[in-house]
């Protein structure tokens, strides 16, 4: 793909706008996410402890 | 000009409607005053998200014109009133609490803002929130775009999430209402920690189009007001069916609590050790004393349990997969990175990892909640515990590390009703019943899917009977 000088300037002010826009206040620990990621996984496992009849739906709505 | 007393600020809706109609002071000057007050004290209780002054000034003078031709709208109209910042004003932002939307401007209203407008309501203001509702797991009440929600009976102490500015505003007499939001938690919380009365709706029976959503089947749209009968009639105006909100159950609702079953007939079902060891030690006295104000009414207490589930994992893995997939483009944008809660940054990252079989367990789990609850509802008509186990917390207090645990072994009482409530759908009405110390206590009453007017029923029966609900915080 070629680019005027005009559409990269465009590009990357727009990418310099974005990032300003997207940086962190403070950098997120990355043991935050493990964390998070390990109550997930906790909840899996004791969700998986408990027993649902096959024929058990799940509470969705959806009306056709 | 009539001058506005402080009395008005904390009157009730049936008595500001009445002497706006006495005219002892316009609709105008009742929102100006109202608005005003908003926009100075709001901001001492990080309550205000958006001041709407000369917008609600504007509606009040069309509701001046209104009654001046006696086109009477209902016992809303004139009432000034502030909304939640996740829903979306017209031409305004609705930042949803969070720096990543502070620009957000909806082109449309919120059904329910619509609803409110057509019956006379003022809306004065936008109120403050956790960011994007805290479905993410926030760890510090500073989670929030405009600061922590501060309590107006002490502000070294939480308002309470996510709609601490809704609760806030109503307890400082900053608005005769507000309008909330709950997903798990968000108005049982904050309304017990503010002393104010507020009602959760059964799911569907309020549109929650121009809502943010953080978990479609579990949002839900309520209110926060002086009473258990200002809750009845603000619902009557917010709730009926929308096809704008495919969770719409398409019913109306119709504030009639004197054509229910006569209070002193009810069954309540509550477990004695919520009120004692599972509750802090400061609220007990308060508990206490609320439970003999409601043996007055003449009801039958029945110890009851609630069913055994993993009540908070159901609900976590629930709210995860749906607010993974509504806030996908947030998280893997790295627009996620501008809120302003570590933990909540993580949680909504990990959010997109939730696997599918998880969440259709918890959904069906879910399904078999539903049943059993109702199951529960034939052997007693509601059921009954502390809104929260103690009053507010400290601002710096963690919340992410699990709440109060009593000291030894107890029995689990009704442990999880807020989430086993909300997980299916079932309306639970927050009534302020004492004080530990200098901060307020609540109770909670949960019923059957619709069943709001019961327990409006003996909410008021309870507010005719005791006063905690008519108390001010202090320097308001």
């Amino acid at each position: 793909m070629k680019l005027t000088r005009r559409e990269l300037a465009a590009v990357v002010s727009a990418t310099a706008v974005a990032a300003a826009q997207t940086e962190p206040r403070a950098p997120v620990p990355a043991d935050e996410l493990q964390i998070a990621r390990n109550r997930l996984t906790a909840n899996g496992d004791l969700l998986a402890q408990q027993e649902v009849p096959m024929a058990t739906e799940p509470a969705f709505q959806f009306k056709a | 000009m009539a001058a506005i007393g402080n009395d008005v600020f904390f009157a009730g809706i049936s008595d500001i409607n009445r002497r706006l109609r006495s005219r002892e002071f316009t609709a105008e000057e009742l929102a100006r005053a109202f608005a005003v007050r908003l926009a100075q004290l709001g901001p001492r209780y990080n309550a205000l998200a958006l001041a709407l002054e000369q917008e609600a000034i504007r509606k009040g003078k069309e509701v001046d014109k209104d009654l001046k031709i006696e086109r009477f709208r209902g016992p809303l109209q004139g009432i000034p009133y502030g909304v939640k910042d996740l829903l979306s004003y017209k031409g305004r932002p609705t930042t949803w609490g969070a720096r990543p939307y502070a620009g957000q401007v909806f082109d449309f209203n919120a059904t329910v803002i619509d609803k409110l407008d057509a019956v006379g309501a003022v809306l004065t203001g936008k109120l403050a929130m956790v960011e994007l509702a805290g479905g993410g797991g926030y760890r510090l009440a500073s989670a929030s775009l405009t600061g922590p929600g501060l309590n107006p009976w002490d502000r070294t102490r939480w308002a309470g999430g996510s709609s601490s500015g809704s609760a806030a505003a109503v307890a400082a007499g900053l608005v005769a209402f507000a309008i909330g939001s709950e997903t798990s938690g968000s108005i049982v919380t904050p309304a017990s920690y503010c002393g104010v009365t507020a009602l959760r709706p059964t799911y569907g029976l309020v549109s929650r189009h121009g809502a943010m959503a953080l978990s479609w089947t579990l949002d839900k749209l309520g209110p926060f007001a002086r009473s258990a009968e200002d809750c009845g009639r603000i619902l009557q105006a917010m709730a009926g069916g929308d096809s704008k909100d495919p969770g719409s159950a398409g019913k109306s609702f119709y504030y009639t609590p004197q054509y229910e079953r006569p209070v002193k007939e009810l069954k309540v079902g509550y477990a004695a050790v919520d009120f004692a060891d599972r509750a802090e030690e400061p609220a007990r006295p308060a508990f206490q004393t609320a439970l003999a104000a409601l043996k007055e009414t003449g009801i039958t207490l029945v110890e009851t349990r609630l069913p055994q589930f993993p009540y908070g994992p159901i609900a976590s893995a629930i709210m995860a997969a749906e607010q993974g997939s509504i806030f996908e483009p947030l998280i893997t944008s790295g627009k996620v990175n501008g809120l302003a809660d570590a933990a909540q940054i993580a949680g909504l990252k990990a959010s997109l990892e939730v696997p599918a079989k998880d969440y259709l367990k918890a959904m069906r789990l879910r399904r078999i909640i539903q049943e059993k609850l109702t199951g529960l509802f034939t052997q007693v008509d509601v059921l009954l515990a502390p809104g929260r186990p103690g009053p507010a917390t400290p601002l710096d207090q963690p919340l992410d590390r699990g709440g109060f645990q009593p000291a030894g072994p107890a029995p689990p009482g009704l442990q999880g009703l807020v989430q086993a409530g909300n997980l299916a759908g079932l309306p639970a009405l927050v009534l302020p019943c004492g004080f530990a110390g200098n901060l307020p206590v609540a109770l909670q009453i949960v019923g059957l899917p619709f069943s709001e007017n019961l327990l409006l029923a003996l909410g008021r029966e309870f507010q005719t009977r005791t006063d905690w609900h008519k108390k001010r915080p202090p320097e308001v």
